[in-house]
């Protein structure tokens, strides 16, 4: 059974992109924007509710909605003042050149209608927010693809609050991305073909067998899709979803993207640039509000712990942002911090948990659509997901935390 | 200068590189209707290496390319001499942290290297020296055709590599030299005879079809006759 085939099931017809009424729609808008005011305006801020929000039909809604609730979902006081801009930046920046020609170039990512003047006076300010973010942080490196993410922030949030933000984003989500080398990365990439093997392995075969690599998802990672998608609300809809989620939801989102062409791929000649190219060309018009719910049924039925021995086998585990997310998570629950360590310490010991052996998997299709869990609970049983195995899926980590 | 520069004794390495592998399958006789050749187009950030590859591609200067993520693939089907060559171009980030982990998979089995540096500036002409390395560490044997190709020669005002010292180095390294420009429209013909170059000399030593010669059968039912060539040219070398 094909993931495609499963599209038009039950609920889907129903939601917002399946056609549903206007009326409908309208009466349902309405309804989501007076709950994420709700959750906004409750004492302490529901935080998981904007969660929720972020990941079900339509996301945030509107840019006016975005600009309150992303800085709620990375932790970041929107009361506190922004890092002030050191004068020599410029000069004194080792990455001022590559960004330069990098943002200069980046034409497309801004409105088509938008004036010159004013998108050169934006191309500045991004500049100046992408080496402030590097200055700040020495340990985070520059990448081609990471102003793709800056501008979504400046052109949502302006320049005021994207430097909070993308420096929040930047020492989480994005962190493995800004590694000293592209290995991280690299790994994180090499959690695709196991997803898509979970739920197609005729696909996955296919593609081993073309030899196509995961190149052609690189930009799609680590630009959340940033770079290749040309419509601005679908990279703001995905941006709201991959906020509020743990931070390798970008490649389950990919994976549901190959497989919702599947067809086209196995149509395709078997050999390297066939697919690639094929693949690279992302089309503008997916049902993005299927696929983010089908990511998420995926992230839940497959979670990357039972991922990370096939993924691993491609190369060996390192440290990535992933093992942090759980942090993250507990500090955004101001809980104390110290729990972390100490369940860190707790799981340690009894390693025999992670012996499970996740090879003698079924050769079927395994993608089963959750349909009670669905989309918007996805989030929750994701993040539990994440607290309970975070540590399972990064073994080497734990070695370098308890030598 | 709008001429392409051919360095001297530079196509004694690819009429070599034919003489590499010998054993012929016989199922590839049927490769000999269109011969697949793999070019990688490597070099610094901004060279140009995207608008070159769309310009031999799809015959016109991308007004607005931004910074290549990964790799990018091209591809044009040309006839030389009444044979049909389906070239397949792959285009790369020029960023350094790209080159290690992310590239390699496209150096595999390539028939052909192109490097690319941007006349205006020195410092893509220097690291040539360390994409030559960073080319021989990715096992692209050393008897795989290379050419050298100065994009931007529009800007004259602005050339700060003098055509002497690319010819050298492009001589001592075995290497055709090309001085052209993506955006000139005038250029636009040599743009197109660097990659039919490269097609000619692979297609006379045939190291395409061995090359391919480890693939599986299977793949022989792809050898489908192109839609259309794209462009009828004789041989410019």
């Amino acid at each position: 059974m094909a993931l495609r085939s499963a599209q038009g099931d039950g609920p889907i017809s129903s939601r917002w992109d399946g056609g549903a009424e206007k009326a409908d729609f309208n009466n349902k808008k309405k309804k989501k924007v007076a709950e994420i005011y709700q959750a906004l305006n409750s004492d302490p801020i529901d935080v998981a509710a904007l969660r929720r929000m972020a990941i079900s039909e339509g996301g945030l809604l509107t840019d006016e909605i975005r600009r309150k609730v992303w800085p709620r979902l990375l932790n970041v006081n929107t009361s506190d003042p922004p890092p002030l801009l050191g004068k020599d930046l410029r000069q004194m920046s080792k990455d001022y050149q590559q960004v330069l020609l990098d943002v200069r170039r980046s034409l497309r990512r801004f409105p088509p209608g938008m004036p010159d003047e004013q998108r050169e006076g934006l191309q500045e300010e991004l500049i100046d927010i992408i080496l402030l973010v590097l200055e700040r942080n020495p340990q985070l490196h520059y990448y081609q693809g990471y102003h793709d993410i800056v501008v979504t922030f400046l052109l949502v949030v302006g320049e005021k609050l994207t430097t909070s933000l993308v420096e929040k984003l930047s020492t989480h989500h994005l962190r493995d991305f800004m590694e000293p080398t592209m290995d991280n990365t690299r790994h994180i990439l090499n959690y695709l073909m196991p997803i898509i093997d979970q739920v197609n392995p005729e696909l996955h075969d296919f593609m081993q067998s073309a030899e196509v690599g995961t190149i052609f998802a690189l930009s799609w990672l680590i630009t959340w899709f940033g770079h290749v998608l040309s419509d601005f609300r679908h990279v703001v809809r995905l941006y709201d979803f991959f906020l509020a989620c743990h931070p390798l939801m970008p490649i389950y989102f990919a994976a549901v993207i190959v497989l919702y062409r599947e067809q086209e791929v196995l149509d395709c000649d078997c050999d390297m640039a066939s697919v690639h190219h094929l693949l690279s060309q992302i089309p503008q018009d997916l049902p993005y509000e299927t696929l983010i719910s089908r990511a998420g049924d995926l992230f839940v039925q497959f979670p990357p712990s039972e991922l990370a021995r096939e993924a691993a086998a491609q190369q060996e585990a390192t440290r990535t942002a992933a093992s942090t997310f759980k942090d993250f998570e507990l500090v955004s629950a101001q809980q104390r911090p110290d729990m972390v360590l100490r369940q860190r310490f707790r799981e340690l010991l009894r390693p025999e948990e992670r012996t499970k052996d996740v090879l003698t998997k079924p050769r079927t299709n395994r993608f089963v659509k959750l349909a009670v869990m669905g989309l918007t609970v996805a989030l929750g049983a994701a993040a539990l997901a994440v607290v309970k195995s975070a540590l399972e899926w990064a073994p080497k980590f734990q070695l370098q935390l308890f030598p | 200068m709008a001429q392409p520069i051919l360095g001297h004794g530079s196509l004694q390495p690819a009429s070599a590189a034919g003489l590499a592998s010998l054993e012929l399958d016989s199922s590839l006789d049927q490769y000999v209707q269109i011969c697949i050749f793999k070019i990688i187009v490597i070099g610094n950030s901004k060279v140009g290496k995207t608008c070159l590859t769309f310009r031999f591609c799809g015959g016109t200067f991308p007004d607005k390319t931004e910074a290549t993520i990964g790799v990018d693939f091209r591809e044009k089907t040309v006839e030389i001499e009444g044979e049909k060559i389906k070239v397949q171009v792959w285009d790369t980030a020029g960023q350094e942290r790209f080159r290690k982990s992310m590239v390699e998979h496209y150096y595999r089995n390539v028939h052909a290297v192109v490097f690319v540096y941007d006349v205006t500036k020195m410092t893509s002409f220097t690291n040539l020296k360390m994409w030559i390395q960073e080319c021989n560490g990715h096992a692209v044997p050393p008897l795989v055709p290379k050419v050298l190709v100065g994009n931007k020669c529009d800007l004259r005002e602005q050339i700060q590599v003098p055509s002497n010292l690319a010819l050298k180095f492009a001589d001592a390294h075995n290497m055709l030299l090309f001085e052209t420009s993506a955006k000139d429209p005038k250029e636009s013909q040599n743009v197109e005879s660097i990659f039919m170059c490269l097609a000619c000399r692979l297609k006379a030593q045939k190291s395409l079809l061995y090359r391919d010669a480890d693939r599986q059968q299977g793949k022989v039912q792809k050898l489908e006759f192109p839609r259309e060539a794209n462009s009828k040219t004789s041989c410019p070398c």
